[in-house]
This record gives C-alpha cells, structure tokens and sequence, in this order.
C-alpha cells in the first residue's frame, strides 16, 4: 500500500512537470506578446520593451525557464503580469471557491444519480424509469452553459429567487453547482441504473429477501454498496468532465473562482498566472484520480493496490 | 443487413423510392420511432442549413437600430438581438457552422478511431502499446483545457475548430473499435482464413472491418452529437469561429449580457442546439436498437481502470 502510493505520487510529479513544460513552452513560442496585450494602445516602442524587461520576457526561453523552475522550488509561482500581484495569492483566493463548488456540484450529481437510479432500477418500466431516462438524454443533449443561462434568467433574475451572479456565500453557490452538477449527471445515473439492476439479481440479495430482511435495507444496506463500484470509476474518469462544467458555470454565473481566472489569464497571455493555473489544475486533477483508486480498497476490500 | 437501411432513413439525401418503402417496412416492423423523429427533425435543420441563404429572412449580419432588442413577433420570428440583428436568420446560419463543425470533425475523428483501432489490433505488439497508451493519455486529460490551451495558442477557424472535434472523440471511437475488432480476430472463421495463410491486411479488411462497420455506424451520430454540444461550448467560452461569424454559441455568449431584457436570444438559442443534438442522439439510439449494437463508452473505461487498480 504505501509503495503503491509512493510510486503513484511520483508518477503523478511526472505528469505535472510535463504538463507544466507543454504549457510553458506553448505560451512561448505561439503568437502573441504579453507586453503588447498589457501596454496601452498606440505606445512607443520603448514603453514597450520596458514592459517585456519588466515581465522578463525579453530573455531567451531557457533563461526563463530557469528562473520559473527555481522560483516554484522555493513555492514563488511570480508575479501576474496583468494584475502585479504574485500568483500564489491570486490561486489562493480563487482556488477555494472553485473547490466549493465542485465538490458541491459533485455532492448534486451524486444524490440525483443515487435517487433516480436507485428508483429506477428497483422499478422497471415505472415513471421512474422512465424519468431516469429521459434525465440522461436531456442531459446529455442539453448544452450545461444553456441550463445555466436559464435558470440564471428564469431564477435569479426573473423571480429573484438567487443571486444571478457573484460570491457571496452559500446561496450564490447553489445554481452554479447545480449547472455544473449537470454536466456529469447523465453518465453516474446511467451507470448507477445499471449496475444496481444487475446488483439487485444477485443471488445474495434473494437470499437476504427470502430470510425477511426489508427491502430498504436490501436496497441501501446490501446493493448499494456493491453497484457503487462502477459509480466511483465513472466518477473518476468524470472528473476532467466535471473541471468543464465548472468553467463553464463559472463564466455563466460570473463567479470569481480559478476557470474565470484562467480565461482572464489566457486571453492577456499573462504567463505566470497561466503556468501557475496549471500546476495547481494538474495537481487536484492527479491526486483527485489516485483518492479515488484508494477508496476503491474502501468500499471494496477486495481490491488490493500494487505497484504499478 | 440492416448497415444499409439506416443510412437511408436518417441521411437528407431522398433515396430510390423502392429502397426507401423496404427499409420503411423493415422499420415499422421494428417499431423504431427513434430513427424517424431524429432523422426528420435533423434533415429539417440541415436543409435549412444548406439553403440558408433562401430560407433566412433577413440577412445575418444586417444591423437595424431602429428594431435593437425586439421580442419575438410578426416581423422577427424570433426576435432581435442587441445590435438589432434578426435571430431567427442568425440561427439559421448559425447551423452552417455547428452542424459542418461537427459533422466533419465526427467523419475524422471516426476515421482516425477507425484507423487507430485497428491499428492496434493488426499492427503487432508494439503499434497495439503505442496506441493503448496514446489512447489512455487522450482520455485521461481534461480536453476542455486542452481546447482552451490550443485555441488560446492558435487563433480558432472552422478548421481548428474540427481539428478539436477529432482530437476530443477519436480515443473513445478506437476505443470500440478496438474492442469490436479484437473479438471478431478470435472467431473460428477468421482464424482458419489465418490459418489457410491469408495476409493480415486482408483479414483486417475483409472479415473484420465489416464487422466493426455496425458499431461505428451507431457511433457516429452519438459522437456527432456531443460535438454539437462541445463546438457551441467552446464558442460560448470565447473560442469558437470569431464574430461577426453567427455561430450558436457566440450568439449566447453574446446573449448573456441581455437576460434581463431579451430572454429569447439566450432560450432560443439554446433550444436549437438542444434539439440539434437531441436528434442525434435519438438517430444513434434508433441505430442502437437496429442492429442490436450496445455501444458503451463507459464500459471501455471501467475495463482500463481495474487493470490500473486491481
């Protein structure tokens, strides 16, 4: 267990120094001049070349890579070209809040999954069914920015029933996250339905029901337990779905978390805030990805972890 | 056997009037409404699609200043947008873009998934790792960023645009392909053609492409349909084909700033994207019952993920 941690943590550096380097070098030698995009319009050439001595990209690329990777050594990711602040504190507040709501989003997604698809499953052919059904296929088909846009119109602004916008504590989280929840909802019900249904024709389920245990304890207690095995994976594999559709949520409802910050950051080719961004995303992502092969030993014992 | 009808009830084109009332029958006796409703509403938004021109009352980009923001009525369907452009006619060729968008980046990325899997099933041990790993890499990163790193890096056309397409299905099509192909090499009668010494190459193309045909078939409007999705995502973040260009997710992006006034451009819009992609997965399910084909993305990974766990 712990070598397989130890050798999953290395692998997981690995991906993230490469990522890093890609998005390094790809900022570097596409179009597009940090000093230009910050400088006023119609500046003189020398205002200019001030801006790029200033942000240091009038070095050559190995000499800034140098100064990048000793610089994040010692946990400095430098300082945002388009905000003058140092990038660890610009992640450091935004970071939170999009963490909140993913997990929040999740959290949704989960028990809508676990709602419909247990009901689903346990009554085939009902209204239920067929309500799973048709909540994966809209889901699927329907543009989350979309959703998004309308429960922003028809909610927030139209009823007033939430803030349209914004953070502002637990309440202007929840359209967000449900908008985001959406993006992952289809495949964890469809998964779930699945799986529960061939679950519950187990035999140890008959046997449970034939020695009177009640259904809800069959339900809940036995089969959930054991179809929630695929659900993680999807979950898993999800989580990649998961970061778009809080991106996504995040533009709609102008929250102010690390998916704005990161488009911000793009479209002034703010270097450093981009690389960092990219640390920070790679890393969640990666350790995210090995929690959730840990919890498959969880809730299913007899999963054992090697090295790989 | 039925790798042909479908084609012939879900395409645009009219087919021979004979082929058509057989594959009528043969559809009706199946009970498959899936196929006739997706395959209608999509031929009704592709040919409106292809004759924009004709069909669009107004012309997309003509501003009118005078009709900024009107709701939908006798003179504007659909209404107007904020600069007074009628978007109903904005819609129309905003479907140019996302139904061509999709369409090709589906016909390569099916192409490559069709050329990747097979790849590695006949291409000996070393192409087989290759492709796997590549595979697995592609489906393990988060491709939003990596759509949003690429269209940041080059500036994004209708080309980058299907570029990206391709680059977010081909995995999960070589995926299936893979998988179909694999099964089909194991069977006897593909084995004893290996055994009487037929060449790879005419193995993969004789017996076991055709095999794999029915599952691509029930995969493409699936993947079509997500890239409908995912084109119009990508321009509502900013990085689709640039303004004044009408594209369904430029519209709502530009819509947004409008929900207090002008709720039809952003519902609408939305409505049509939806119901684009609707369509297409209602052809991909009426396929699916068709040729008895269960295409599961999902189960492809839950494979991969127990070699990596257990």
């Amino acid at each position: 267990m712990g070598r397989y941690v130890t050798s999953r943590l290395l692998q997981a550096l690995f991906i993230v120094v490469a990522i890093t380097l890609g998005v390094f070098l790809i900022l570097r030698v596409t179009a597009g001049d940090p000093a230009r995009v910050r400088a006023p319009v119609f500046s003189s050439p020398e205002v200019i070349e001030q801006y790029r001595a200033d942000f240091g990209t009038d070095r050559s690329i190995p000499e800034q890579l140098g100064s990048f990777a000793g610089g994040v050594v010692k946990g400095d990711l430098g300082e945002s070209f388009r905000f003058q602040k140092p990038v660890t504190e610009l992640i450091g507040e935004a970071l939170p809040r999009t963490l909140q709501l993913a997990l929040l989003a999740l959290l949704m997604s989960v028990c809508i999954a676990v709602v419909l698809g247990v009901l689903a499953a346990r009554h085939p052919g009902s209204p239920w069914d067929w309500m799973a059904s048709a909540v994966a296929a809209v889901g699927q088909s329907a543009p989350v920015f979309w959703v998004g846009l309308l429960l922003s119109t028809y909610l927030a602004v139209k009823l007033g029933l939430f803030p349209a916008g914004g953070y502002d504590g637990f309440k202007s989280l929840i359209l967000p996250a449900f908008t985001a929840a959406l993006s992952i909802v289809p495949t964890e019900l469809r998964v779930l339905r699945e799986s529960m249904r061939s679950t519950l024709r187990q035999e140890y389920v008959r046997a449970a029901r034939a020695s009177g245990v009640p259904e809800w304890k069959i339900t809940f207690k036995y089969a959930l337990r054991n179809a929630s095995l695929p659900l993680l994976t999807v979950i898993g594999v999800d989580v990649g779905y998961l970061l778009g559709g809080v991106i996504v949520a995040e533009v709609v409802f102008n929250f102010p978390g690390i998916g704005q910050l990161a488009l911000v950051a793009l479209n002034a080719r703010d270097y450093p805030l981009v690389q960092g961004i990219t640390i920070v995303t790679a890393s969640v992502f990666v350790l995210v990805n090995l929690a959730i092969d840990l919890l498959y030993t969880v809730v299913d014992p007899r999963i054992r972890l090697e090295a790989a | 056997m039925s790798a042909t009808t479908p084609l012939a009830a879900s395409g645009s084109a009219p087919a021979p009037a004979r082929t058509r009332a057989s594959a009528l029958s043969s559809l009706r006796g199946r009970g498959n409404w899936q196929l006739w409703v997706g395959g209608t509403v999509l031929a009704l938004i592709a040919l409106a699609a292809l004759l924009a021109p004709l069909v669009a009352p107004y012309d997309p980009n003509r501003q009118d200043l005078t009709m900024v923001l009107t709701s939908p009525g006798d003179v504007h369907w659909a209404g107007t947008d904020g600069i007074g452009r009628d978007l109903l006619s904005r819609l129309i060729y905003g479907a140019r873009v996302s139904l061509g968008v999709a369409g090709l980046g589906m016909a390569l990325s099916i192409a490559v998934g069709v050329g990747a899997g097979m790849l590695a099933v006949f291409g000996g041990k070393w192409s087989e790792r290759i492709v796997l790993r590549t595979i697995d890499v592609q489906l393990a990163f988060p491709y939003i960023l990596l759509a949003v790193a690429i269209t940041s890096a080059v500036r994004p056309s209708f080309g980058v645009l299907v570029g990206l397409m391709a680059l977010a299905g081909w995995a999960g099509a070589a995926r299936v392909v893979r998988s179909v192909a694999l099964s089909e090499r194991g069977k006897d009668y593909v084995r004893a053609a290996e055994m009487v010494g037929a060449s790879r190459v005419r193995i993969a193309r004789k017996y076991v492409f055709p095999s794999v045909l029915p599952s691509v078939l029930v995969l493409a409007p699936m993947q079509m349909s997500a890239m409908i999705v995912f084109e119009a995502t990508l321009s509502f973040l900013g990085m689709g084909v640039r303004p004044p260009t009408a594209t369904w997710g430029g519209i709502m992006l530009e819509g947004k700033d409008y929900l207090a006034d002008a709720w039809w451009i952003t519902t609408l819009t939305g409505l049509a994207i939806f119901v684009t992609a609707l369509s297409l997965m209602l052809i991909g399910d009426g396929l699916q019952r068709l040729t008895g084909q269960r295409i599961d993305a999902i189960g492809g990974t839950v494979e991969t993920r127990k070699e990596g766990a257990a």
